[in-house]
């Protein structure tokens, strides 16, 4: 997949008590070029965070001793604004509201899928860094986000107001993995898995438009993981 | 008949049949009285005087004895109203609030006593319950996403074999699947527990409803299914926007599921009766009588054959119905004929 190269230098530090848990997340981060250091309860994250400059923080809510919203708390007390991703077991809407308004930057209910903590990881440590053009482009395929107008090549491609936004997500994201449940939040601002197929059967649509009468094809189906848009198989 | 009724009757006729011995009574006094005096005629000027005693003031103390008979049964009969009154309103939730008991030890505060006994046991079980479904599914997570992550881990070894990949990936749809029942149960035993708060605002429920017609058009579309927006009045509610999304496309996708190819789907908003009446009509295999009323229930399958085909947690519609019920609205489902099932759901209107 997306390994190396881009997040070069990037260091995360993954906060969990839960041995295996820290174990695969380490790993994934890494594969896709993280330094990756990791703590297992709340007084060794702070010290940590106050000895290293980190560019991201996985924290998990539940850790033994200090719990992770007041690590975060005692971050931000500090002036710290490394962007910290909160994980929680407990996946409420309330504890969502919660971690945000303590100075968190994302949130992710356990269990998740690897490839979403590691896009919002991506997300978070890139902040800022975004695109801004309003024309976005991958391959012959533009998408100018004022005018509203989508074409591949020549052609003028239809788009509903909901296709739009997808195409438009994913291109913003152009060749990284997209998971489902990113795409129902930043698209359908769903914050909850509504247990439909709903982003497939969007995504076979859109694919139909942009890349069944084209070549190359530039929207894939990384099947277990999710979505990507870029030009290269 | 009550029993104060049947008591009033019962305690009139008892008056009824004293008067008539004490009528009886006075009449064989006074012709026994008037035979020893040896006036003549006696028999009848005996009956004149007998019914002048009995109009005069037997009837009247009858009369005031019914009265008071009928108080009585209202004192004593009063406690036992007031007790049904209260159980009536007893329901899961208020479990723990006991009725009202006077105190003062008589036979029915006995039995509000034994009553509210048997509530406070019951309520202990539905906590037990609870408490035992959200402690369940807080365990499971944590295994859940550590075998998700190693299973997601070992999926990027690009030198996997596909036979193995194809092992992996199948093994991780059922781990994803488990995910989301695990999912559905806490968000319902949180509910149950009273814990998840809804985030009220003004909503314009069409607004919502015209954006889940366009999901469902497209949900619908690789089976052919037409669904079609027959009203949709500009109608405001109260409610939370993230949970009546939720139930609008739950209800959406499951009449796009339980379909047939080329069948339909129509969805309908409009005023009824004050309320905001939302409705979706699907054509497919209908739902049989006697397992309607069912299902509502928590993984209930009503035929398990076809929960094999369809993908779903078994928890929607139990969800559904607690959206609503957190909106204070009712929701039904009816098969009308074998060939399509409606549900109807209606909320308070917002003025």
């Amino acid at each position: 997949m997306n390994a190396g190269g881009s997040n070069f230098s990037m260091r995360v530090l993954v906060v969990e008590d839960e041995k295996k848990t820290a174990s695969f997340v380490r790993k994934a981060l890494q594969a896709e070029g993280f330094a990756v250091d990791v703590c297992h309860n709340g007084d060794d994250a702070l010290a940590a965070a106050r000895a290293t400059p980190f560019d991201g923080i996985v924290l998990d809510i539940m850790l033994p001793g200090r719990d992770g919203l007041s690590v975060l708390r005692q971050l931000r007390e500090r002036k710290n604004v490394t962007p910290v991703l909160l994980l929680s077991a407990r996946g409420e809407v309330n504890e969502r509201v919660e971690g945000l308004n303590a100075g968190a930057d994302d949130y992710l209910p356990k269990p998740f899928e690897l490839v979403e903590l590691v896009a919002r990881v991506r997300a978070l440590t890139r902040r800022g860094g975004e695109t801004k053009s309003t024309v976005l482009r991958v391959a012959d395929l533009t998408l100018d986000t004022l005018t509203r107008q989508a074409q591949r090549g020549e052609t003028k491609i239809e788009l509903t107001a909901r296709e739009f936004r997808l195409l438009e997500f994913l291109m913003r994201s152009a060749g990284r993995m997209c998971g489902r449940m990113m795409i129902l939040e930043k698209v359908w601002d769903y914050d909850f898995d509504p247990g439909t197929n709903l982003v497939d059967v969007y995504i076979r649509r859109l694919r139909e438009k942009i890349d069944a009468e084209f070549e190359p094809k530039l929207l894939h189906t990384v099947r277990g993981a999710g979505y990507m848009l870029k030009q290269a198989p | 008949m009550t029993i104060r009724t049947r008591l009033t009757l019962w305690y009139a006729g008892i008056l009824t049949a004293s008067l008539l011995v004490i009528g009886y009574g006075t009449y064989r006094e006074i012709d026994e009285q008037m035979r020893h005096a040896h006036r003549s005629e006696p028999t009848e000027r005996a009956i004149g005087e007998t019914s002048e005693m009995v109009f005069q003031v037997g009837l009247p103390a009858v009369l005031l004895g019914l009265l008071g008979g009928w108080w009585l049964t209202r004192r004593a009969l009063g406690p036992v109203k007031k007790l049904t009154d209260a159980a009536t309103k007893i329901q899961e939730r208020n479990l723990r609030d006991p009725l009202p008991r006077t105190g003062n030890g008589d036979e029915l505060d006995q039995l509000t006593k034994v009553f509210n006994d048997s509530l406070a046991r019951l309520d202990d079980s539905f906590k037990r319950i609870h408490e035992f479904t959200l402690h369940a599914s807080h365990e499971l997570k944590t295994p859940l996403t550590v075998l998700c992550g190693e299973i997601e881990t070992t999926l990027r070894d690009e030198t996997l074999p596909p036979a193995e990949r194809e092992r992996l990936l199948s093994q991780l749809d059922e781990v994803r699947r488990l995910s989301k029942i695990v999912d559905g149960l806490t968000l319902l035993a949180k509910a149950d527990a009273g814990q998840v708060t809804m985030q009220f605002e003004t909503v314009r429920l069409d607004e919502l409803v015209r954006d889940n017609f366009a999901d469902a058009q497209i949900l619908a579309e690789p089976q052919s299914i037409k669904v079609e927006l027959q009203n949709c009045e500009e109608i405001s509610v109260r409610g939370d926007r993230h949970r009546l999304r939720q139930l609008l496309l739950n209800l959406a996708d499951n009449a796009v599921k339980y379909n047939q190819p080329q069948g339909g789907v129509t969805v309908n908003l409009q005023r009824v009766d004050g309320f905001a009446e939302f409705t979706v009509a699907n054509t497919g295999q209908g739902i049989p009588p006697e397992i309607l009323p069912r299902v509502f229930d928590r993984f209930f399958r009503g035929d398990p054959a076809h929960s094999q085909t369809v993908d779903g947690c078994g928890l929607g519609l139990s969800i559904a119905q607690w959206i609503v019920s957190a909106h204070n609205g009712t929701i039904k489902i009816e098969s009308a004929t074998a060939k399509t099932t409606t549900v109807t759901m209606r909320l308070p209107m917002e003025e």
